[in-house]
């Protein structure tokens, strides 16, 4: 956001959502060769779960979605409620490609539908470190950051994280700002 | 104060004196300006900031307590970080403050109130959990010392004068844009000009000094810090703990600060991009290269 957006009042959300969102497939391949990084085949979009006004359309809305989304692409969805009242639809799909290309779908139709603002993140699942590592991409912030949990309570292995930072910020939008890199702990992933 | 010695720095002593001097020669150059053009006009001003600041001395730490989001906690709410608090009031010779917590991840620290008696300290969650027992001993002797050196007063007075130039700025472009100001003869610049721009004037220098008076003040709290607590090398750590990225890293989840809303709102992109001259801390290596003088004088170990 330029100064002159600042003055003007305008603050944008989140840019053109699908290339930022698909950065990742690009940063795949410099976390495999350089990091070991393998995607497990898991990822998942949360969004805030709705006021009960709305919930009987929406249920219609975003089954009609997901059969959509479903049919096209080859993926598994699964949908999940979270301890925190947050719906997550996970999708299951060795390709990352088609991992980002179903969550993009899966957005883009909520978004339609009128739920953009309930999206809350995209959350991208890696393996082959000693922790499981997790790309997040706040669709508030438009950005993606890393999130390495520890297994040990709410943990995280902020020196790995930064880490990330440092090796993916030529190729990915990541947050700039490090105290909005709140975790997903216990993500249904 | 009863006690002398929170320590002495001849070098820091005189420049604070120095950036004290020149911003009340300033000060008093803006009043004769103001009164030789204004005349009486200046008096209601005068009063409208004199109750403004009056105002803000008095109400500085409940304003700095709401506004940073800061609830006081009583004793049996935070046991240990009383004790703490009260063990090192003992050593400084202070009052107690009151103790309050903000609920944040990011740790920080800040004093606020208008007299040693009037005062309150407050401290993040991420502070008190992240960093060790005696780093956050320095972090609170640190801000003990901002009460003991009553820096709430020392900042209203010497931003007393630059109130009024920015009140008057505000008034000169409104008198100028309305027609309010009269030029005494049609040929001599018009009052409110002169005003405007000498206030522009006094607002910039004034806040530039502030600013330099500000951070030589943070140098004296560290120093304060280092001798209530003989080791300064806990502040140095802490000190670069507070500033190092890792410690910016949030503990809490996502989903939970969301529902909390109101996060996401302030835009990022402003702050951070400010430095040097304009910043009310001095830098992270001249804090520590002073502490580890201090330290080297009182013949302690420095990492």
């Amino acid at each position: 956001m330029g100064l002159r957006d600042v003055l003007l009042g305008k603050k944008k959300l989140a840019g053109p959502a699908r290339e930022r969102l698909f950065a990742l497939t690009t940063a795949a391949v410099t976390m495999d060769t350089e990091l070991g990084l393998k995607t497990a085949g898991v990822g998942g979009i949360c969004f805030k779960a709705l006021s009960a006004g709305d919930f009987v359309r929406a249920e219609n809305d975003l089954q009609q979605v997901l059969d959509g989304v479903a049919a096209e692409s080859g993926s598994k969805l699964e949908r999940r409620e979270d301890s925190f009242g947050y719906t997550w639809i996970v999708v299951r799909d060795a390709d990352l490609e088609d991992q980002v290309t179903t969550i993009h779908a899966v957005a883009q139709g909520l978004e339609e539908q009128g739920f953009g603002p309930q999206l809350l993140a995209a959350v991208f699942k890696f393996e082959g470190a000693k922790h499981p590592v997790y790309w997040i991409y706040g669709y508030k912030r438009g950005a993606f950051w890393p999130f390495v949990p520890t297994g040990k309570d709410q943990e995280r292995d902020n020196a790995e994280e930064l880490e990330l930072k440092a090796k993916l910020e030529p190729e990915l939008p990541v947050e700039q700002d490090l105290t909005r890199w709140f975790g997903v702990f216990d993500a249904p992933l | 104060m009863k006690r002398k010695s929170y320590g002495r720095d001849a070098g820091l002593s005189l420049r604070m004196l120095l950036t004290g001097s020149l911003l009340g020669l300033l000060y008093v150059v803006f009043a004769v300006v103001l009164f030789q053009v204004l005349n009486v006009g200046l008096i209601p001003m005068l009063v409208i900031v004199i109750a403004i600041a009056v105002f803000q001395y008095y109400t500085s730490d409940k304003v700095a307590l709401a506004a940073s989001g800061a609830k006081v906690v009583e004793r049996d709410q935070a046991p240990e970080l009383h004790a703490m608090v009260e063990r090192l009031c003992a050593m400084a010779d202070l009052p107690k403050p009151r103790v309050a917590v903000i609920d944040t991840d990011v740790p920080n620290a800040f004093a606020t109130g208008r007299s040693p008696k009037h005062a309150a300290v407050a401290v993040t969650r991420g502070l008190w959990q992240r960093l060790e027992p005696q780093e956050i001993e320095g972090v609170l002797a640190h801000e003990l010392s901002h009460i003991a050196n009553r820096d709430v007063l020392i900042m209203t007075v010497a931003s007393f004068f630059a109130m009024l130039a920015g009140l008057l700025t505000r008034f000169g472009l409104y008198s100028g844009m309305f027609g309010g100001g009269r030029s005494r003869d049609n040929n001599s610049v018009p009052v409110w000009l002169i005003v405007l721009l000498v206030s522009i004037v006094t607002y910039f220098l004034s806040q530039l000094l502030i600013l330099a008076i500000s951070r030589y003040r943070e140098f004296a709290a560290d120093r304060g810090s280092a001798l209530i607590t003989g080791a300064p090398e806990h502040l140095m750590s802490a000190l670069q703990k507070i500033a190092s990225e890792m410690f910016r890293i949030p503990q809490r989840d996502l989903r939970q600060v969301e529902s909390m809303n109101a996060f996401f709102i302030i835009p990022t992109s402003v702050k951070g991009s400010v430095s040097g001259l304009f910043m009310t801390h001095p830098p992270l290596e001249k804090r520590l290269a002073a502490l580890g003088e201090i330290a080297r004088e009182m013949g302690r170990p420095v990492a």
